[in-house]
């Protein structure tokens, strides 16, 4: 079934080769078992598979899907629901919604059945701390590949330190960040068409 | 049943009013949990939120922990479903206007020109994460390392977050 709107709109989506369902599912299930650190990390981790490892979609449409992604709750989720949905329509996004989410839901199900029984949390603190370091150079990678390709140009730059700082130094949150940043890109689209 | 009934509308309603990723959901849910519904003790929601940043996969996760507190296995499954259903809908929604919005010249130019500000945020998440947990040399060392790997090969970002995990596992990180 070719999800609908993408296969009329966009003369490369033919090009593309139809995904399988079970790949999807399986793709993402992986990457719910490894997207240890929350958020970005597993942002980090969708990106380098699905764009530079299997290419099933461009950095453009990812980065686009992840700003979706931002604006409505879990990101880590929606993104995956996106590049789904991209792929194979409603039934993609809810085969890759799924496989990311089952990993997950089984390992905290049994956890959670352990604490209320035992009333512990387990050891898992030091596999943690060994992960989180690797976790942040991916996301490091991930940046640094998405602003090499992406920004270009000081106003590019200045946007991205701006958004880097806001959320970095002062807390401000993801959804601000991105509305205030909707608001330059329309100033500046229109400061455009009025001085050409 | 009715208790059930009564799960599945309390996480879709708070998977409907959060927005902004999962940071946004530990006040929201300590307060109804804790403090509105009695759900879960303090100390309970303390060690479910631990439980969910331990653990791979989004830190809204913790609503199976609250769900499984309250309802049993049934209950995680359906706190699970019920607090992603609303986010995922409109999801599906917007990705299948997507191709669509992209042709209109003005939401392109805003699409695209929002993508240095995602940058940004991606980088942040980087800072904000290392200044909790970058703490000896030894953390320097794997990220330097996981950094060289990731950089420069091919191997597959999980090998080497799960062999990152092995190691702290085994020679027990504190």
């Amino acid at each position: 079934m070719p999800p609908e709107g993408f296969s009329c709109y966009n003369s490369a989506m033919t090009k593309r080769e139809q995904v399988s369902l079970g790949e999807i599912l399986r793709t993402f299930f992986f990457i719910g078992a490894t997207g240890f650190g929350g958020g970005m990390a597993i942002v980090s981790l969708t990106e380098r598979v699905c764009v530079h490892e299997k290419r099933w979609l461009g950095l453009d449409e990812f980065m686009h899907g992840l700003a979706f992604g931002q604006i409505l709750g879990p990101f880590s989720l929606n993104t995956s629901v996106f590049i789904g949905y991209y792929l194979r329509g409603v039934v993609g996004g809810v085969a890759a919604g799924v496989g990311f989410i089952a990993p997950s839901f089984c390992l905290i199900s049994l956890l959670s059945w352990l604490y209320f029984k035992f009333h512990e949390v387990p050891q898992l603190q030091s596999a943690l701390k060994g992960a989180n370091p690797v976790v942040i150079a991916l996301i490091l990678v991930a940046a640094i590949g998405m602003a090499r390709k992406k920004v270009k140009g000081i106003n590019d730059w200045l946007l991205a330190l701006l958004s880097f700082a806001a959320a970095a130094f002062f807390n401000i949150s993801a959804l601000t960040i991105l509305v205030l940043g909707v608001v330059w890109a329309l100033g500046r689209g229109y400061y455009r068409r009025e001085h050409q | 049943m009715a208790a059930t009934l009564k799960l599945a509308w309390v996480f879709f309603k708070i998977g409907l009013i959060f927005f902004g990723g999962g940071y946004v959901l530990i006040p929201l849910l300590h307060r109804i949990m804790v403090d509105q519904l009695h759900w879960l003790t303090l100390k309970e929601f303390l060690d479910g939120l631990a439980l969910s940043q331990l653990t791979p996969g989004p830190l809204a996760m913790l609503a199976t922990f609250t769900g499984f507190r309250a309802g049993g296995f049934l209950g995680g499954l359906i706190a699970t479903i019920f607090i992603f259903l609303p986010g995922t809908a409109l999801m599906l929604f917007l990705a299948s206007r997507y191709e669509k919005l992209r042709n209109i010249e003005l939401i392109k130019a805003v699409l695209d020109g929002i993508i240095p500000a995602v940058v940004g945020l991606v980088a942040s998440a980087a800072y904000t994460l290392g200044k909790t947990s970058l703490l000896s040399p030894r953390d320097f060392l794997l990220l330097a390392a996981g950094f060289l790997i990731l950089q420069f090969t091919r191997l597959s970002p999980m090998l080497v977050i799960l062999g990152a995990g092995t190691i702290g596992f085994c020679f027990r990180f504190s």
